[in-house]
């Protein structure tokens, strides 16, 4: 990446700090979740090498190891919060592709909230099964299939997702607008699954 | 001068500040513990418990007294003697309507919403008491220690509490004199404690049912980094509540039996609380236990066996509260049960049979206990102080925010801006603006909690944003960024972005103690409290006095022939008159004793620098004297 140590002139494999001499590097602009963790930019991730990665980085730059200078603790407060937010989106794949499209050049979610047709239909659906369990306040079969349902159709809403990122599209690329209708779709279901899974802990609680 | 020349000798009488504490600030007693000989130790004053009860007396005239000694006055002095003062850090009246229901205090609330305990018509923040409680657990631990304990402290709160109660507890440290290196939550103190970072991987769940707070956290431990996943929790459930199901019943009966008037009394009510406390100790170790109420005075002779089997069903609701939290953390964590490596219990209420049995049966696996409950927190602390100090680097902690943080907006909804179980330090920026042409401030409230109106959760603090350059209305684009930092205390700055003005946006909170409060509340600590001061000076020259009589001690043999008659007898008399000075609590004989124990030590000292000078010349290193 062509950044270097600002204390022993090593290559930075990292923005936060240096892997050869473990000097804490100067708070610059906040870059893309994946350099901010030293990778590069794409859908596919190892759930165990970004989760290594997390550990060996905060290594270098928890406050725990920065807290004999006032200034020096500031400044690894900042950046061990750079690290745990670059690593809370990478490890949500919903989240890391929400990055992707914007690092690409494509709609966020507040200018676009189309969803696609057909998943229109099946919202009209679920809504009313969903009004249903809100009523019901309590969990039953058919919730649990419902819950099921929504689960299997947001793994293949997310396959879709990845099959239109892998490999990934060229800046500002109309595909770009089909991953986000599609991840738009994501986050209804997460909602619905969020609400669902509240239900559940609060009828076992009963 | 003596003191010092004894030094020479390899003894650290004034030894430098090195290590750090680790204390366990509890609801129902404290303690302290320090990393020594390459593990951490609970701090013990031989002969004594090493738990200091956290409950603080105040006689109508003289010193507070804490601890042991004020828990004696419990049943004769009720009004006087306050409990459970963890459960008052960081609320307000209205948060604690339900502990002060059962307990015997007078409160008021301050203006920006805090709560006073008020004894003898003096009001005192919780945050007071439990600096006093601080104060008697780092003196307790110099006496454990020989010497002046560290004054860098590392202190545990439950893993649930919210910002204002870690300020709360961050302020106490400093009002009590120390230096708070970390504030860490105790179930992960706890999993440090347990070495569980020897092992490879594995999944985590520590169970800490305290004695007014509940606490379950799920960690994942992976080459020394032990990363919480998530956390959930009450920080209304524990011990107490036990206690009171015991209560409750209790009440019932007694009523019955001699009428509710009895029962009115204060004194009567304390003595029922720890004849209940009593009892479900006993069930702990034994089948059937006795509830005994005497109090001669009143007439009242009462007692009532309870069996295990009865003691169960009253507090089943509350085991249950215990394992919707569970379930809670788990899907928080999305890790079923089956996933669970290993569960560890701690917290003086795990030991009650009910608990274990039906954490055993929920994650299917025999929980640990082979640390001591009640200590197991404070040595993870002293784990975590050694980290901090720089004596240990293989081991990481990454914990989480435990409530979400959000921002209420303009219809009294909450737009989350921080979510529960992130890992800290964490942050974010949220962009404000203006509403109307040439606004120069703009308030906000936030708020913590899970719930979707803003009047639901817990307020943190209305900020007030001043300073805005005159703009038209909607120009002025303040980002107000949101730090959590790793003792998951909030701090809050702006800066507006258009005009750059960064410097002159003033971020006020309203809420908890301001900076000046506390340095306020510290200096009147040392104007009015003046016996206090003297309590602590007392307790730092016995400490003193203690470290120099050993040191003497030991030379003193060995130096005998080479004394004159005269100067032994003095340094001897003088040695007896400091030890039996500083058992008793006279701050100014105490003085006077050291004064002069240190004047008649100094032939001793001329002699042994004497005696080092001597072998020095003849090539042999001081360690051989």
């Amino acid at each position: 990446m062509g950044a270097r140590c600002t204390t022993c002139g090593a290559a930075l494999e990292l923005p936060c700090a240096c892997t050869a001499c473990g000097a804490l590097q100067p708070l610059a602009a906040e870059r893309d979740p994946w350099a901010e963790l030293g990778f590069q930019p794409r859908i596919d991730m190892d759930e165990a090498a970004l989760r290594k990665r997390l550990l060996s980085a905060s290594r270098l730059v928890h406050p725990d190891f920065h807290g004999a200078d006032e200034s020096m603790r500031a400044l690894a407060e900042a950046h061990s919060a750079r690290l745990n937010r670059a690593h809370a989106v990478l490890a949500d794949e919903a989240r890391r592709a929400d990055a992707l499209v914007g690092l690409l050049g494509g709609p966020d979610e507040s200018s676009s909230r189309e969803m696609p047709r057909e998943f229109l239909l099946e919202v009209l659906e679920w809504n009313e099964a969903l009004e249903e369990a809100r009523a019901a306040r309590a969990w039953s079969g058919r919730i649990a299939l419902l819950r099921d349902e929504l689960a299997a159709r947001r793994g293949a809403e997310l396959a879709a997702v990845r099959g239109l990122l892998d490999p990934a599209p060229a800046h500002g690329d109309a595909r770009l607008q089909h991953v986000r209708s599609r991840l738009n779709a994501v986050r209804y279901l997460d909602r619905a699954l969020g609400e669902l899974e509240a239900l559940r802990l609060s009828a076992t609680r009963a | 001068m003596g003191y010092i020349e004894l030094n020479v000798l390899n003894q650290p009488v004034a030894p430098r500040q090195q290590g750090a504490l680790g204390i366990d600030l509890g609801t129902t007693h404290s303690l302290a513990a320090i990393w020594k000989d390459g593990r951490p130790q609970v701090l013990r004053v031989e002969g004594e418990s090493a738990l200091v009860p956290s409950v603080v007396h105040f006689p109508r005239e003289g010193a507070p007294v804490v601890g042991q000694a004020a828990r004696e006055q419990a049943i004769a002095a009720p009004r006087d003697t306050l409990f459970s003062i963890k459960r008052f850090m960081g609320r307000g009246l209205k948060d604690v309507a339900q502990e002060l229901a059962t307990l015997p205090y007078a409160a008021t609330e301050t203006a920006t919403g805090l709560i006073q305990l008020e004894v003898h018509g003096r009001k005192y923040t919780p945050e007071q008491l439990s600096a006093l409680v601080l104060r008697k657990v780092h003196e307790t631990a110099s006496r454990a220690l020989g010497e002046t304990a560290p004054t860098r402290v590392v202190v545990t709160v439950p893993a649930y509490f919210d910002d204002t109660q870690r300020q709360a507890t961050r302020d106490a440290a400093r009002l009590a004199g120390l230096e708070v290196l970390r504030i860490v939550n105790e179930p992960t103190a706890a999993s440090l404690a347990y070495g569980l970072d020897q092992r490879d991987k594995g999944a985590v769940v520590v169970y800490d049912l305290g004695g007014g707070t509940f606490d379950v956290t799920v960690l994942s431990i992976e080459e020394g980094v032990f990363r919480v996943l998530s956390t959930a929790g009450d920080t209304h459930l524990g011990g107490d509540d036990f206690d009171a199901a015991l209560v409750a019943l209790a009440r019932a009966e007694i009523a019955a039996a001699h009428g509710a008037e009895v029962l009115e009394d204060a004194g009567c009510q304390q003595a029922l609380r720890l004849a209940c406390e009593r009892c479900k100790i006993e069930l702990s170790s034994a089948p059937r236990a006795e509830i005994h109420l005497v109090l001669p005075e009143r007439r009242v002779a009462w007692r009532r066996e309870v069996s295990r089997e009865e003691f169960e069903a009253l507090v089943a609701p509350l085991v249950e509260r215990t394992m919707a939290a569970c379930r809670q953390a788990l899907s928080d964590a999305k890790l079923p049960p089956e996933r669970i490596d290993e569960v560890v219990l701690v917290g003086g209420s795990s030991r009650i049979p009910v608990v274990r049995a039906r954490v055993e049966a929920f994650f299917g696996r025999k929980p640990h206990t082979e640390l001591n409950p009640d200590e197991v927190v404070a040595l993870g602390a002293a784990v975590q102080a050694h980290i901090l100090v720089g004596g240990k680097r293989d081991v990481l902690l990454l914990d989480v925010t435990p409530l979400s943080l959000g921002v209420e907006t303009m219809g009294g909804a909450v737009s989350k801006i921080i979510q529960r179980n992130s890992t800290v330090p964490c942050s974010a920026t949220e962009g404000f603006t203006t509403y109307a042409d040439d606004q120069t401030g703009i308030d906000f409230h936030i708020v913590q909690g899970e719930r979707e109106l803003a009047s639901d959760c817990r307020s943190l603090g209305r900020f007030k944003l001043r300073g805005i350059p005159p703009m038209p209305a909607g120009m002025a684009k303040v980002g107000v960024r949101f730090h959590i930092d790793a003792d998951g205390v909030l701090t809050v700055t702006a800066k507006e972005e258009r005009s750059g003005a960064s410097a002159s946006i003033d971020v006020q909170p309203m809420h908890g103690l301001t900076d000046a409060e506390v340095e306020g509340m510290l200096a009147s600590s040392f104007e009015h409290a003046k016996d206090d001061f003297e309590a602590r000076r007392a307790a730092d020259l016995a400490t003193e006095i203690g470290t120099m009589a050993r040191a003497v001690e030991k030379n003193l043999n060995a130096a005998r022939a080479g004394l004159d008659k005269e100067s032994l007898l003095d340094l001897e008399e003088a040695l007896a008159r400091a030890k039996a000075a500083a058992l008793g609590a006279d701050a100014r004989a105490m003085q006077k004793a050291r004064d002069e124990f240190e004047r008649a030590s100094l032939p001793l000292a001329a002699l042994l620098m004497n005696n080092v000078a001597q072998k020095a010349l003849m090539g042999r290193s001081l360690d051989e004297v």
